[in-house]
């Protein structure tokens, strides 16, 4: 008995049966637009760096790692936990990201504000980490894995070290903007393994 | 990319305006993290400089010994490796470097100054910002879309380039009182441009000027003096019609309606039409169609489409006695004059073009005049009168296939 001939036939039957076909589509839209913002922070790293001028955009520019107040990279055993893990720490990260990209774009206005183009893409990115967060949430809901939990106060809402100079403040949207695609190919991966194979 | 030669220490150095006070990172510079990594200081931070002036920086390392010291230390900028000649040590841990004749800044953001270690890891950061003061901001122009708003742009002074971020403000302020204000609106039409959309008074000067403002300096125009009423435009006109003149093959009769916003007030609109062959770029104006609303093109190709626009002038309005401004054109409309009915050479029944088999000279002459006529005073309604009979008999006596329609100017 197919999964659909058992909802139509058997409406008492377990829900999360019944359910699953909406599941796997959730995770394929999820993963979908997981792809298609992985995209957009490839060209958002492409036009930050464009605009901050030689080193940024070198072959083998290597900065200081600079520490980024409540959100680091993917560690390297993320790869090995659960796939629910995973989500969270992705949704985690998603979330924790908008305010950043917030100060980025504010940062470059007063240094490209004849750069629209980036400003506008930083201020999408923000909204795209927001939306990819919640996509990723609903997933976990349906997947019947906790919530992601609270986070780290917003980095908006915390002072922390003031800058140094302008150099610093490019190294560290550079940082932020690196953060952002390695986040969303993170999740990307992570739902990858989650998508149905075959015809659905 | 500056020389590569020491110069005299003639550093004019100002520190940027300040950054966000909230930043909420770790910086560069910050005591080092377990991995043992060392970082750097340089000074000045962020100078702005004039294109060819000098400038000296240092870099000074800090961290627990063993670490980089100042020999092993070096300069690039703009991702560039600075000759060494340029830089020398001042102390163990202090490498100084000397840059003259300075270009003019490669990006907005500054040109990235960076001290490096011995194995190359970027150590310290300084952004320079090498550009010029603003130049007076000139040839200031402003217009008013049906007395509603003012809409002003300008020239950037001489040379335009500062190499700097130059911030330009449109200021303007009622001539015999009132507070200075601020246009907020930029960037309208063009990049040095601005939109005061409301609240202007009319029968009053304005005093107009633009300030330019940079890191290193500002200028301001000139002051503009105007009467918004002065300067007026309005829409195109709207319901451009263009038809046929029954079966005249070398006329296109064109109506359109005045602007309705300005109805209520008192102008002489002047209004001018241009119209151009299908596949051609090259318009003909017709000029001085004086406050009216219809107009006959003449002289035109048989079986051709033309395209036609129109606009309009409001002079005069409230007794104005300024020119006013055209308006945009109005989107263009087409229409095509009818085929000849004569055959060409070599077909058919031949009729010699423009010619007549019972014609006497006198009617040739009279022909020839009215043509040259018609050619020369598009929108004369007379000769029209007397040319248009002229031409429906023409056509009727040579059989042709069209109806000659009642003369109806």
């Amino acid at each position: 008995m197919s999964r659909r001939e058992g909802s139509l036939e058997n409406p008492q039957a377990d829900s999360s049966v019944s359910s699953l076909p909406l599941l796997e589509a959730k995770i394929h839209q999820t993963h979908s637009l997981a792809r298609l913002l992985t995209k957009y922070a490839e060209q958002l790293l492409q036009e930050y760096v464009q605009h901050q001028g030689d080193p940024f955009g070198l072959p083998g520019f290597s900065p200081p790692r600079m520490p980024v107040v409540g959100l680091s990279a993917p560690a390297p055993g993320h790869e090995g936990l659960p796939a629910p893990e995973r989500l969270q720490l992705d949704a985690r990260a998603l979330a924790a990201l908008p305010p950043l990209l917030d100060v980025v774009r504010r940062l470059q206005a007063e240094l490209n504000p004849r750069a629209p183009r980036l400003l506008r893409r930083l201020e999408d990115a923000a909204r795209q980490a927001r939306a990819l967060s919640a996509a990723v949430e609903a997933v976990l809901a349906a997947l019947g894995a906790e919530p992601r939990g609270p986070g780290p106060e917003p980095a908006a809402a915390t002072a922390a070290a003031t800058a140094a100079g302008v150099f610093p403040a490019k190294v560290l949207g550079l940082r932020v903007c690196s953060l952002y695609h390695e986040w969303v190919s993170r999740t990307e991966a992570d739902l990858g393994q989650l998508v149905p194979r075959g015809p659905s | 990319m500056p020389a590569g030669r020491l110069g005299p220490a003639a550093q004019s150095a100002r520190r940027p305006p300040p950054l966000l006070p909230l930043l909420l990172f770790c910086v560069l510079g910050a005591p080092r993290d377990g991995s043992g990594a060392h970082t750097a200081v340089i000074s000045p931070q962020d100078p702005t400089l004039l294109i060819g002036s000098s400038l000296q920086a240092t870099c000074s390392v800090h961290g627990d010994p063993p670490g980089p010291t100042a020999e092993g230390l070096y300069w690039t900028l703009n991702g560039h490796r600075l000759p060494p000649e340029l830089s020398r040590v001042l102390n163990a841990s202090t490498l100084a470097l000397a840059l003259a004749n300075l270009n003019g800044s490669r990006q907005q953001s500054g040109d990235n100054l960076v001290c490096h270690a011995r194995d190359g890891s970027i150590l310290a950061g300084s952004c320079l910002y090498v550009g010029l003061p603003p130049e007076k901001p000139f040839n200031i122009s402003c217009w008013s879309k049906n007395m509603k708003d003012l809409t002003c742009r300008w020239t950037p002074g001489a040379h335009g380039e500062t190499f700097l971020h130059t911030n330009y403000s449109l200021k303007y302020k009622l001539r015999w009182y009132g507070q200075d204000n601020t246009c907020e609106e930029y960037h309208t039409v063009g990049p040095h441009s601005c939109h005061i959309p409301k609240d202007l008074a009319l029968f009053t000067p304005y005093e107009i000027w633009v300030e330019a403002t940079n890191r290193l300096g500002s200028a301001r125009s000139d002051v503009l003096t105007l009467d918004i009423l002065d300067v007026v435009t309005t829409d195109p006109p709207p319901d451009v019609h263009v038809s046929r003149v029954g079966g005249l093959e070398d006329q296109l009769s064109v109506r359109w309606v005045s602007p309705p916003a300005l109805k209520d007030f008192l102008f002489q609109a002047k209004y001018q039409i241009r119209y151009r062959v299908e596949d051609s770029v090259d318009w003909k104006v017709v000029d001085d169609v004086s406050n009216q609303t219809s107009c006959r093109l003449a002289g035109l190709k048989p079986g051709t489409v033309y395209f036609v626009q129109v606009r309009c002038n409001p002079f005069g309005i409230y007794g104005s006695k300024k020119a006013g401004i055209w308006s945009e054109w109005s989107h263009p409309t087409a229409a095509s004059t009818p085929r000849s009915e004569r055959p060409g050479p070599g077909g058919g029944a031949c009729e010699q073009r423009g010619g007549e088999p019972s014609s006497g000279p006198v009617r040739r002459e009279l022909k020839q005049f009215l043509g040259w006529l018609k050619k020369h005073a598009y929108c004369s309604n007379l000769s029209f009168r007397l040319y248009d009979q002229w031409r429906a008999w023409m056509q009727k006596s040579h059989k042709t296939r069209n109806q000659v329609l009642p003369d109806k100017l």
